[in-house]
């Protein structure tokens, strides 16, 4: 359970003026729901997904995850509420591109200091669900960039978070890639993960997978 | 499981560091080079100190020379029975030295005279003499001295020329030893009458004499009274010599300083590069880590490792190297800065002084401060919104 209330997000642009990214967001996601965040750009989907991440803090109005009020959560509680509940498949994907497949799907392990059987067990289990395994030792930078998203996809999964977040995924896909990526939404439907999709493609407009469009207009839901 | 050592940030540490291999190697390199130069510094003027020290130790309580129109001259030996008899006065030699100019390697050698029965002024002198065959014309010389005969290939003997331009042929009888090099390099010691011989002094003259007190305080009271004895001499006691030489090695630790000072100045500099910020790759990545859920201190100890290994390996390399260069190859370039005592120009070798001091002095100089300017930056972008760090 996702809950949004009464979200205000200012961003300080200069000393005398501020920007409102969200504008009073009320909004409420059920467990194992698959919800499209849509909105044009520079509305206030990415910014929505920050909050639910806990990677940034609303102005004013809280955010909740599962009774915990994440946006109160000092420092380092909310790293480990984002490794522990949260899979986060940035726009730009946000990998380490000098870094192979297999240690940037890893990374967010690093810190958890696990048997090295437990974290083989792991990758393999998330290369292999989002067919990336063959490449489990190529240089990100050398991927193509379907197979980089791939990568960020397995890196979301590697901790089986519930809650997946998605920010423009088919943005820079073709027509065949952005198909298989709602391939993957389905297998984490089916596995029965809470999916938010921050996009402005049509394509996610009218499947059936979708349990709920939101739209975004200006910092406000329409 | 947190506890515990994580290896696999280790790992990530040193795989961060081989990803930006040049970035790191130059860092390394200058570390290293600073580590080298300031243990160098470090080593060089402990060792001479301790040279120095020992060479003071060893100097004459009084020295009293005869000034003729404001020049040294030879004194009569006849001198040393009135100055005996001074109360505190416990022994006066009359000693025969000088300096002689060797004209192909361009250097001067001390040539000191000894008497086989006489009580020496110094350890290292009795030494000598016990090694000494007075009975043909020989010599002991020291390390610097039979280098530069043997490089002028006189292996066996040694032709000085006398002041009216006969020659005296002296054998080498041996090696002169001594634990404090800098003063015995560039000795020789024959009998006093060879050295009168080669420097054309008549049996009754000696350069200067040496005066032994049995108690130090009263050093000064017997200059006087020498003084007053031989108003046309001059006597100089072992406090005027030790501020001399005192002022030379001042005067050299200046030059040090001055390195010293400039090799922190780089240090700084860099420091300050890299307190200045981070750049805009490395802000990305510290943010990519903090969204994933790394925590703050997370990436601090990452940067820890990271700092540690530079540094800790430059340290460790940049101080074998100092101690490789200094002990085992005589710190050449820099040692000349110590070697003007005389004209020679010889090596001599540093005496091996190991100081905890100075490697714990250039660690704390270097570790930690470099560890504190890999952190700091992090720190700052760490505890920033990932969300803002990403951008
Ligand atoms: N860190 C920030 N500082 C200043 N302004 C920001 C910041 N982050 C977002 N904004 C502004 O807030 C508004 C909402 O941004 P956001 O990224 O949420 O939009 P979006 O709907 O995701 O747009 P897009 O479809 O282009 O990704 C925009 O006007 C953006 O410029
Ligand atoms: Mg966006």
């Amino acid at each position: 359970m996702i809950e949004l209330n009464n979200i205000i997000k200012k961003y300080e642009i200069n000393k005398n003026n501020t920007l409102t990214a969200l504008d009073g967001i009320n909004l409420s996601i059920k467990e194992g729901e698959l919800v499209v965040l849509k909105g044009a750009s520079g509305s206030g989907k990415s910014t929505i997904l920050s909050l639910i991440a806990a990677l940034s803090k609303p102005t004013s109005g809280e955010v909740v995850v599962d009774d915990k009020r994440v946006s109160k959560l000092p420092e380092n509680f909310a790293s480990d509420f984002r490794r522990d509940n949260i899979g986060f498949i940035f726009q730009k994907y946000n990998l380490i591109n000098t870094l192979s497949v297999k240690d940037n799907v890893l990374l967010p392990l690093v810190p958890m200091n696990l048997h090295v059987d437990v974290l083989e067990d792991k990758l393999k289990r998330v290369l292999e669900m989002f067919h990336i395994k063959h490449k489990e030792d190529a240089i990100v930078k050398n991927l193509s960039g379907g197979e980089q998203q791939r990568v960020a996809i397995a890196r979301a999964n590697i901790n089986d978070p519930k809650i997946i977040l998605a920010d423009e995924p088919t943005a820079n896909l073709d027509e065949k890639l952005s198909f298989s990526f709602i391939e993957i939404l389905k297998e984490l439907k089916r596995r029965g993960k809470t999916v938010i999709v921050a996009t402005h493609d049509p394509l996610f407009f009218n499947l059936d997978i979708v349990d709920k469009v939101v739209e975004i207009h200006q910092g406000v839901i329409s | 499981m947190r506890d515990r050592v994580n290896v696999y940030l280790i790992e990530y540490a040193i795989n961060s560091l081989l990803r930006q291999k040049y970035k790191s190697l130059f860092i390394t390199i200058i570390l290293t080079a600073l580590v080298f130069l300031l243990t160098s510094m470090f080593f060089i003027t402990n060792s001479i100190k301790y040279e120095l020290q020992s060479t003071v130790d060893a100097l004459p309580e009084i020295v009293v020379q005869k000034m003729k129109a404001g020049r040294h001259y030879d004194i009569d030996v006849d001198s040393v029975d009135n100055i005996l008899e001074i109360t505190g006065v416990t022994g006066a030699v009359a000693r025969v030295w000088g300096y002689y100019y060797f004209e192909n390697a361009g250097v001067n050698f001390s040539i000191v005279g000894i008497d086989e029965y006489e009580d020496q002024y110094k350890s290292s002198l009795t030494n000598a003499a016990n090694n000494l065959d007075f009975s043909s014309s020989s010599m002991i010389v020291g390390e610097g001295v039979k280098k530069s005969m043997q490089n002028s290939y006189y292996k066996e003997y040694f032709n000085f020329i006398k002041p009216d331009g006969s020659l005296k042929k002296v054998t080498i009888g041996g090696v002169f030893n001594t634990d404090t090099e800098l003063e015995s390099n560039d000795i020789i010691v024959m009998s006093k009458d060879s050295v009168r011989e080669i420097f054309d002094m008549s049996a009754d003259k000696a350069t200067d004499i040496v005066v032994k007190v049995s108690n130090v305080d009263e050093i000064q009271t017997i200059a006087t009274k020498i003084k007053l004895l031989y108003p046309d001499c001059r006597v100089i006691t072992k406090d005027d010599l030790k501020i001399s030489y005192q002022n030379i090695f001042d005067y050299k630790s200046g030059v040090f300083l001055a390195l010293f000072i400039v090799s922190l100045f780089t240090f700084f500099i860099i420091i300050y590069d890299k307190v200045s910020g981070l750049s805009s790759e490395e802000k990305r990545e510290i943010g990519i880590l903090k969204a994933i859920g790394w925590r703050v201190d997370d990436v601090l100890k990452e940067k820890f490792y990271e700092g540690f290994i530079v540094s800790f390996f430059a340290y460790l390399l940049g101080s074998f190297l100092s101690f490789a260069f200094v002990y085992i190859f005589n710190a050449p370039l820099l040692q000349n800065i110590f070697t003007g005592y005389s004209e020679l120009k010889t090596s001599f070798s540093l005496p091996f002084v190991f100081d905890f001091q100075t490697m714990a002095l250039v660690f704390f100089l270097s570790v930690p401060i470099y560890i504190a300017a890999t952190i700091i930056p992090s720190w700052k972008a760490a505890t920033l919104e990932a969300d803002e760090v990403m951008r």
